[in-house]
């Protein structure tokens, strides 16, 4: 429903607002000055220092009220004049000024409202230019940013002050300094003494922004805090981006029994900060408390599980397993065995395809049936995995082995394997259906280290904004993008808070720029220029990851899987494998034949239609392949020129070798 | 007709607002800037700006995941 305007009038003059709002900002927005000291923009109001009093007649009646934390009204007749309001402002200012005489926030708010001494001075007064004189603000900084209660107030009356619990440290601090960033006297100090950066107000004036925007913003955008990145399952699912049986398809009707809504009610317990990126609030990862298995070596335990995640619950729908308590054992196995939850998932995925469709039989499962959805099967399977045993020692080799035996022993079509064994470089794509994004699918199979997306991510971008539709387009996303999340992964970075949340009023800069959130690789510079004293810009920041980018490409080349074949895809992340995939699409696929090649589907048999899209496709991603190479300055093989490794500095002797052997 | 992002379209009616649009597209995300004939359109609005026939529908969506 749309937000209600009301219209009120203050000092005389009409004025209108959202119904709700706090009458502190209609007054700033009418640049009226109000003096305040427990204020503070990135926090929930709550009147502690009465200073913003004003009067407000309401249907008939007229009262004193604080401003900050007063919603506004239909009608209501606002005075921040009156002679209630100015006497109210003096007494209190001079009360302040009589405890706390030499703080400048004070003495400020005093000068304000007309105040230069005091009578109220005391045994009480407090001499310090720095002394904390209880706004709270603190307190609610504390709750807001990281939902914690580690400050607050002690003691009553005139020994009322701050402090944690028993006057100890809290070991549930996670240093993110909000108190101190919210502290309008300087009471609250933090020595910076971890690694002894060269700036470090720098750095947590910049963390600060990210905190805020996660107290204020989160719970409207991304909900992290709420439920992780598992928000993204019904999302994903929305947009038929969810892998769906080895990924067939990108939706299913049950999606709703593993996503975010469902973990949140019956299975998290725990979602506090917990410090794995130094003074973080973001709290994204979550955890399932006295899950009691029901498989494996700990089988009755009651256990707590990390997660699960997006990738894990998509993990689950790309094996056709829509059921939680399935998706939660699977995440406690993955991270008990060390077996990568991703990996796995997708592997098992492809064996399921692979039996459904009678390359394999239960002759090769051991007697599994392992059909799309076997829960029981699927476990016992991850079991024998970890244990080196039976079935599970060819699985936990992954798909491209698989391939290759399954080929060569039982003469199963190589081709269809290739086709729907989602890896490259003999990596498993991670849980995105890549089908309708070109860039995607480039940017996962270039990604040096195989198909994963912390290169690139363009799904959003390509296929849904079409922001990005011509090839030069989607080559310099593809320069950008994995260079900048390479970036800051070597710096020790986290992706999350680059674009989990987003700054309200990124809005403002043109699509192809608001994709980057410059406000936030903007805090990544400021993080490195306080850590070593050296400004950053973008083309330096890039430099700085393309030169570690071409060695990672260097290291690929001597693994052997560094040239153009690595780079492309297998079919089912670039269209649709078989008929069931096609006719599951078929209004969006047959569209497509008419639009981009002028053909007349209704004249085309099935195979037919299948053959020409998918001709098409290649030479599609063949394109996007020439024009990414070339703004990497790479050959049309996909090897960095001895031209680029000069630009970049790292024209070493033996890396050159390396290089010309390719060019 | 609606034009959506350069590339789909959308049947336009009397009185469509940028919320029937983005229903129509099957747009939930929760990170949509709109802008309408180069126009932006602030979220409280989406329930009652009207899109003129021929609009040129701009749904960009700011990604997060991945």
């Amino acid at each position: 429903m749309a937000p209600v305007k009301v219209t009120f009038t203050i000092n005389g003059i009409t004025t209108e607002a959202l119904e709700g709002s706090f009458l502190l900002a209609s007054l700033k927005a009418n640049k009226i000055d109000v003096p305040t000291l427990c204020h503070h923009k990135d926090l929930v109001p709550n009147g502690t220092c009465r200073l913003c009093v004003v009067e407000v007649t309401d249907r008939g009646k007229t009262k004193t009220v604080t401003s900050c934390n007063f919603p506004v009204k239909e009608g209501m007749v606002v005075s921040t004049e009156a002679p209630s309001v100015v006497r109210n402002r003096k007494v209190l200012a001079e009360m302040y000024l009589g405890r706390w005489p030499n703080v400048p926030a004070v003495k400020e708010v005093a000068k304000k409202v007309g105040v230069t001494g005091s009578r109220f001075s005391s045994d009480l007064t407090d001499e310090n230019p720095k002394a904390c004189i209880l706004c709270g603000r603190c307190v609610r900084a504390c709750e807001t940013f990281i939902q914690e209660k580690i400050i607050d107030f002690a003691g009553r009356g005139i020994k009322r002050h701050m402090g944690m619990p028993f006057g100890e440290v809290d070991p549930h601090c996670v240093g993110c300094t909000s108190c101190a960033y919210v502290c309008p006297t300087g009471a609250i100090e933090v020595i910076d003494d971890m690694n002894h950066p060269v700036d470090p107000l720098l750095i947590r004036n910049h963390g600060m922004r990210v905190n805020a925007e996660m107290a204020n913003l989160d719970p409207s955008q991304c909900r992290m805090r709420e439920v992780g990145t598992a928000n993204i399952v019904e999302v994903m699912d929305a947009y038929d981006l969810l892998p769906v049986c080895n990924y067939k398809f990108g939706s299913h009707k049950d999606t709703p029994k593993i996503d975010s809504k469902v973990l949140k009610e019956q299975y998290f317990t725990q979602g506090h900060a917990d410090q794995c990126w130094h003074g973080c609030s973001m709290a994204c990862a979550k955890a399932v408390d006295g899950y009691i298995l029901k498989t494996g070596p700990y089988q009755g335990d009651a256990v707590c599980v990390d997660g699960p995640e997006y990738e894990t619950s998509a993990g689950g729908s790309n094996m056709g397993c829509f059921d939680p308590d399935f998706i939660v054992e699977f995440n406690f196995y993955c991270d008990t065995y060390g077996l990568d939850t991703i990996s796995s998932a997708t592997t098992i995925a492809f064996v399921m395809e692979c039996f459904e469709a009678g390359i394999i039989d239960t002759t090769i499962t051991g007697g599994k049936v392992l059909n799309f959805g076997a829960t029981d099967e699927a476990l016992e399977l991850l079991h024998e995995m970890a244990r080196g045993e039976g079935f599970g020692v060819d699985v936990g080799q992954g798909i491209r082995f698989l391939k290759e035996k399954w080929a060569r022993e039982l003469g199963a079509d190589a081709a269809f394997l290739h086709d729907i064994g989602m890896e490259a470089k003999g990596l498993e794509y991670s849980e995105y259906v890549s089908k309708e994004s070109l860039a995607q699918q480039a940017g996962y199979t270039m990604a040096v280290k195989g198909p994963q997306h912390d290169e690139a991510w363009l799904i959003f971008m390509d296929m849904v904004n079409n922001q990005i539709p011509s090839f030069e387009d989607k080559a310099e996303a593809l320069y950008y993008f994995p260079l900048f999340r390479t970036w800051f992964g070597l710096m020790g970075l986290c992706k999350i808070v680059w674009n989990d949340v987003s700054p309200a009023d990124n809005k403002k800069h043109p699509p192809q720029e608001a994709a980057k959130i410059p406000e936030h690789v903007h805090n990544y510079w400021k993080f490195f220029e306080g850590m070593t004293g050296i400004p950053l810009d973008e083309k330096k920041m890039l430099d700085q990851s393309a030169r570690v980018h071409n060695l990672q490409k260097l290291m690929t080349l001597m693994l052997g899987y560094g040239t153009r074949q690595s780079d492309v895809p297998p079919y089912r992340a670039m269209g649709p494998v078989t008929e069931e995939e096609y006719l599951s699409r078929q209004e969006r696929y047959d569209g497509q034949l008419t639009a981009n090649l002028g053909l007349d589907p209704a004249s085309m048999d099935l195979p037919a239609k299948m053959s020409a899209l998918r001709t098409f496709r290649y030479e599609q991603y063949d394109k996007v392949l020439d024009a990414a190479y070339k703004r990497r300055g790479w050959t049309r093989e996909g090897v960095p020129t001895l031209e680029r490794l000069t630009e970049l500095g790292i024209d070493l002797p033996e890396l050159v070798e390396i290089a010309k052997k390719y060019q | 007709m609606v034009v959506v992002n350069d590339r789909d379209h959308v049947a336009w009616h009397e009185g469509m607002t940028v919320h029937q649009v983005l229903k129509a597209m099957g747009y939930s995300y929760v990170l949509i800037t709109v802008s309408v004939n180069g126009k932006h359109v602030p979220r409280e609005e989406y329930e009652t700006f009207a899109v003129p026939d021929g609009a040129d529908f701009k749904a960009f969506h700011l990604a997060h995941g991945g």
